[in-house]
This record gives structure tokens, sequence and C-alpha cells, in this order.
């Protein structure tokens, strides 16, 4: 197989990790805080999900939707019951409650449904692509044959949707562009009439959205357990920080940098190596912080 | 006289001087109740064992029990779970021994073990465990064939094959199928590590080769870039070592990818929810498991089945011997303090006593003045110097949507391969 299949295989990382990462960001840059107990947000998605096809049962786009909207009513919850009230305590306050929050979020989950992983019960089907054209360079096909299912399809897909939806969102829309307004000033945007509570719940919402949608894509391709989205939590921070902190169009690029590289790294290893990838990722993040702190695109895209 | 006299006093003209068995009279002064501690895995990455696991110790107390139990003492299992947690067995090992008062522990696996050795030694307090197969117990724990003299002794006594047994049965199983090049992908775990380690010192040396293997870490959300390496190299069948979560997401990707070949698995992924969640591709894929092959396995299994509807894995059979041979060495000793049972756990499963398949044989046997020989569900359960068990492979095949046993790499076959004293 050639470069390309794994090309794909990190393009597919990388959209559920996008998916999750722009609300993690949103939250970073409007309510300005890091919120650790978000993975927690994408395993109670998936949960819902998981509990809407097995037991009422429903088709599996249906029970994305659910999830989708179960992951924004979670999130806004906990915003008003725990962020909300301490939000003007500073981050360190906010910072060590979303830990603490994580973490019993977590317990109870396990709580209610145990360690094990559960299965979502999905036919997949696989596309091939087998004759292409040679193209090889060095001792790499850059082409080659490769597959991809239909589990792979949805997840790119739906991060393309969410990607167009996004941008209009935050380009067409009077909250998209009030959420942009309280992300570059809030103060600002407040003498401007804006309602920021409002537009904070909104960002609640929207995050938990994208959560519970993130949550569903892992497990469909993989499982759902209690630490699902915890597992995930520090791609989805990667993410955010390489692309640029506060910056949904910057998450997006440091989610396929960091899918990407986690594909091509465990590919082109030397043998022995190839338990490293997370590590090679990380130490990319760490590269490009050093010679721009503001990550990838952070400024340039919010500026954009 | 007693049972528990007759037993001690059969102790003490048998047992090296000083050793237990020092003529403690139970029917007088014996305990009312013995407590063994049973870390387990009731949540965790194993935790689809633990019913099979707890349902043997259950049913081998309820048959201790009913056979007057040891000295006469009720016999009870208080367990505990340490989700497979080295922090978490540390923790429950010391409220079994402190809070519940064990007089030995029936638990603890591999990736328990090794990190808590030292302390687990400083605790000396008798360990018979089902669990563990990692090499590292290879050359430690048992009595160095001592048993009277514990200066020498590690506590950890294991009654499952380790994982140079049954690695080895399975190494050995594939050089008969003519698998002469692997293709191998592992978790980065010690455990995983070992197990691969196992495979290939009797694998490479019978003239095997590896093409290429690809070690992971576990919890991915996808193994497809190191299944896209895997199979571009061109081998014969390729050894999956992972737990089973990590193995159903990389056997699915396998699955998916339609790369073929002939999967050989490591020893806890014969569970009908790997067959479940990968599907009709996994067809023919065989694992290699402690066997169940002891020579009570019979008896056992009569009695497990009558004690609940949890399902037989390669644990279970051990679960159930750990408990047996556990009791009769207190039933020996005449005592149930930790040292009694360490110096009798040897003398109960070697030598040339009176076979015996049940603690209530053992106890009969006892009470006439005989020595007595533990024979065991799993394996013949004759403790080496070392702490463990020695027995039969089984292989068991994925067909027809499940995993059946289809055949048996003898002990034999798999001595050739690992030395005495090495094990």
């Amino acid at each position: 197989m050639g470069l390309s299949q794994n090309v794909v295989f990190g393009l597919v990382t990388g959209s559920y990790i996008a998916i999750a990462a722009i609300g993690f960001t949103l939250i970073y840059g409007i309510v300005n805080m890091i919120n650790f107990a978000y993975g927690e947000y994408l395993t109670m998605g998936a949960f819902i999900g998981l509990l809407a096809v097995t037991m009422l049962p429903v088709p599996l786009p249906v029970a994305v939707l659910l999830a989708m909207a179960g992951g924004g009513v979670v999130s806004l919850v906990l915003a008003r019951g725990f962020f909300t009230p301490i939000n003007q305590t500073g981050p360190v306050p906010l910072l060590l409650t979303s830990i603490g929050l994580g973490i019993a979020l977590r317990s109870a989950i396990r709580l209610v449904a145990g360690r094990s992983a559960r299965y979502y019960d999905t036919d997949t089907v696989t596309y091939r692509f087998d004759s292409l054209p040679d193209l090889t360079v060095g001792s790499v096909d850059l082409l080659g044959g490769f597959f991809v299912t239909s589990e792979h399809l949805i997840v790119i897909g739906a991060a393309v949707v969410v990607f167009a939806v996004l941008h209009a969102l935050l380009t067409r829309t009077d909250v998209g562009i009030a959420m942009r307004a309280m992300g570059d000033d809030e103060s600002l945007a407040r003498v401007r009439g804006i309602d920021t509570q409002r537009i904070r719940d909104s960002v609640w919402v929207l995050a938990g959205v994208l959560a519970g949608l993130a949550g569903v894509l892992i497990a469909i391709q993989t499982n759902v357990s209690s630490d699902t989205g915890f597992s995930h939590i520090l791609q989805i921070l990667s993410a955010a920080i390489l692309g640029g902190a506060g910056s949904p169009y910057g998450a997006i690029l440091g989610a396929y940098v960091i899918g990407l590289v986690l594909a091509l790294s465990t590919a082109f290893l030397p043998s022995g190596l190839t338990g490293l990838s997370s590590a090679v990722a990380f130490v990319i993040l760490v590269v490009v912080l050093l010679v721009k702190p503001s990550g990838i695109a952070g400024k340039e895209v919010r500026e954009a | 006289m007693t049972a528990a006299t007759g037993a001690a006093a059969t102790a003490a003209a048998t047992a090296d001087p000083g050793s237990a068995g020092d003529g403690a009279t139970a029917g007088d002064s014996g305990p009312d109740s013995i407590v063994f501690g049973q870390p387990g895995a009731l949540t965790g990455a194993f935790d689809f064992l633990q019913p099979g696991v707890s349902q043997a110790a259950d049913a081998a107390v309820s048959h201790i029990n009913e056979a007057g139990g040891p000295l006469g003492a009720e016999l009870e299992v208080i367990r505990r779970d340490t989700a497979v947690d080295p922090q978490e067995a540390r923790s429950v090992t010391t409220q079994l021994v402190e809070n519940d008062d064990a007089d030995a522990i029936v638990g603890l696996f591999s990736s328990e073990i090794n990190p808590l050795w030292n302390f687990l030694q400083d605790l000396q307090m008798p360990i018979v465990t089902p669990w563990p197969g990692s090499t590292f117990l290879d050359t430690r724990g048992g009595d160095k064939a001592t048993p009277g003299d514990i200066s020498d002794d590690e506590w950890v006594w294991r009654t499952v094959v380790g994982d140079t047994v049954h690695t080895g049965g399975s190494a050995v199983y594939a050089l008969e199928q003519g698998f002469e090049t692997l293709g191998i992908i592992n978790g980065n775990t010690e455990g995983e590590r070992s197990y691969v380690d196992g495979f290939l010192s009797v694998f490479e040396e019978n003239g095997g080769s590896v093409a290429e293997q690809v070690e992971v870490e576990l919890g991915g959300s996808s193994y497809q870039s190191a299944l896209s390496r895997l199979f571009e190299a061109d081998f014969d069948a390729f050894l999956v070592s992972m737990p089973q979560e990590s193995a159903i997401t990389a056997l699915s990707d396998w699955s998916d990818g339609g790369y073929g070949r002939q999967p050989i698995l490591s020893d806890t992924l014969a569970q009908q929810e790997v067959i479940d969640q990968v599907g009709s591709d996994l067809e023919g894929a065989w694992v290699a498991q402690p066997g169940r092959s002891g020579p009570s396995y019979d008896t056992f299994e009569g009695i497990y089945s009558e004690a609940g509807d949890a399902a037989i894995n390669g644990w279970t059979p051990p679960s159930w011997d750990a408990v047996q041979v556990t009791a009769l060495a207190i039933e020996r000793a005449g005592d149930a303090s930790p040292e009694a049972i360490q110096q009798n756990l040897g003398p109960v499963s070697r030598g040339d006593g009176t076979p015996v398949a049940t603690f209530a044989e053992g106890k009969e046997a006892l009470a006439a003045g005989e020595e007595i020989t533990y024979q065991g569900a799993a394996t013949p359960t004759t403790f080496t110097q070392h702490g463990n068990v020695f027995g039969t492979v089984s292989i068991n095949t994925a067909q027809d949507g499940s995993f059946t046993e289809t055949t048996q790499v003898s002990a034999e076959d798999v001595r050739e391969y690992v030395a005495e004293g090495e094990y």
C-alpha cells in the first residue's frame, strides 16, 4: 500500500479530532477556560447514542442527533451548575473545577456503565481503489492502492458538514458574529450591546453538540467505555494549541496535522519505535510552538 | 484424635524439623473461620474473565466447607476489586490482610505482582494465584524445594501455567502447522511484550523467523496504519498480543482492510466477544491457552457447573486449584498461619503421597495419617521449586462463530523447550 492509504487513515483520525477540537477551542476562545472535563462530554455523547440504538432502538442517524442534543444539554447544564458561578474568579479555579468535574463525571459513568467497552452494531462496507497510476518517489508509491470503509466516509463526511455549518454560523449568523466579537474583545462586545451570557450559553451548547458527535464517531469505529473521552483529551488539546488556541479554523488544521503525523509516523518509524507515534505528534507540537507560540494558524486565521 | 490433629501429626512427622505442622491442635484451639482474600478484576480490562474465576473460587469454598472446612473452620473468600491496577492492588491487598484478616491471598495478576514484588515479599503472606503468566515469575516464587526453610522462600505461587509454557505451546503448534515466518502486532506493555518474547524464544530457536513486528500503543482508536505497515511484509501468519478491547479494534481494522492470512491470538483473546465484534473473517484463528487437562478436571467441572452459569475460561480451573491446594496446605499444617501455609504448599502438591482430587479426599487421607499429592483441575498442580505448575496447552480455534478446543500440545512436547530449573 502506498502513502495514500496512510493519508486516508490520517484524515479519518484528524476528522474526529477536529470536530471535538472545535468545541474545545471555542470554549477556550470565548469563555476563556481550558475545560479538561470536555473529554467526558464525548463519552457521554457516545453512551447516549449507544443507548438510543440499543434501547429505543432508533437508526444510527437519529442516535447521532440524540447524542448531539444530549451533549449540548449536558454541556449547558454543567456550565450553569459549575463554571458560570465561578466565572469571575479567574482561570485557575475554572481549570481546577474542570479537572475535578472530569474526574467526577468519569467515575459516575464508570459507576453506571462499568469499565468494559461497549460496541455499536454497525455493518462496515469497504470500498477499494486498487488501480491507480504508479506514482513512485524514491521507494514510496505516493498513490498505490487504498481502501476506505463506510465508517471512514461517515467520519470524513461528518467533518466536512461540520466545517461548512461552522463557517456559515461564524460568518453568516448574528450569534456567530457575536461569538467572534467576544473572542476578540469581550468588553467591547458587551459595550456594543451583545448579550455575552447568551453567547456563552450558545458556545457551551455548540461545544457539547460537537462533543456528542465526536464521541459517536469515535465509538462507531472502535468502542465506547468510561475512558473514551479521557484517552482522547490530549489529542484534542494538542490540536487546539497546535492550530492556535481559541481559533476554530486553527483547531481544524491542528487536528489534521496530528492525525496525519500519527498515521505516517506509525508507517515510517524504524521497527522497534512504532509504539511512539503519539510521542512524535507531541514532539512536533512542541517544535511548532517553539517556532510559533501562537500556533500554526492562530492569529492569522482569526484575523481573516 | 481429630482430623486436624491427625493432619498436624502427619505434618510433624514428614516436614522438615522446625517446619509448620508443629502440633497445633485445631480441634481444641483452631480458628472458627479462615479467610482467603481474593483481589480480582471485578472491573477493568480483564473483567470479562472474572466471573469464571469467582465462580470457581466460590464453588471450591462451598465444597471445602461441605467437607468440614480446613481444621474444622468455616472457609470464606473475601473478594475485592483491583481493576488490574498495581496501586489499587497494593491498597486492596493491604486491606485484605490488615482489615479482613486474610490468612492467604488467592489472586493478583502479573501486572500487579511484578511492580509490587518487594512489597509482597515484605508482606510475608502466601499468594497462590490463578492469574499470572509473566515470565518474571519463572524463577521467582515458591519454596525453592526446601519447604521447612522459609528463609529462602518467595511468597508467590501460581496454579496457572506461565507464558513460557503456553506461548511455547503456541509456538510449537505454529511450527507444526508449517508457519515459518511471522508478522507480529503487539501492545507496548510488559504483559504483551512478555507474551511475544515467550513465543519467539521457542519459535525462533526452532527455525521460525519474524518478518515484521509492529508495536502499538494500547487504547487507540485505530490500528490501521500499524496493520498497513505490518502487511507490507511477507509472512505466513501473524501474532496478535493485545488486551481484548484493543485487539478487537485491531482485528476489526484487519477485517475491514481485507488483509487475510492466518491470525494467532494471545491467550486472553479466546472470548466470544472477540468473534462477535470481529465477525466471520476470524474463522480459523487460534489461541493457545493454559490447559484444562488436570487429572481432576472432570471432578472440578461437575461441581463447578452446579455452582452457576459462568463460562469456563483458561483461568477458571486454576482458580479452583488455588483455593483447593491452599486449604489442603492448612489442613496438613494443622495451622492457618501464613508461615504454615507457605511451608505446606509444596508438600501437599509434590511427591508420592496419596493422589487426591479434592479437599474432601485430602482431608480424609490426612486424617488417616497419609501424605497427599493434590491432583489439580488445570494441571497436576505439582509446584516446581519456583512455585510454578506445568501442564498441557490447549489450542482453541474460532469455528462456526465460537472458540472450540481443537487440540492440545502435551506438556512433554513443551517441556523440551523449557529447561528444568529455569521455570
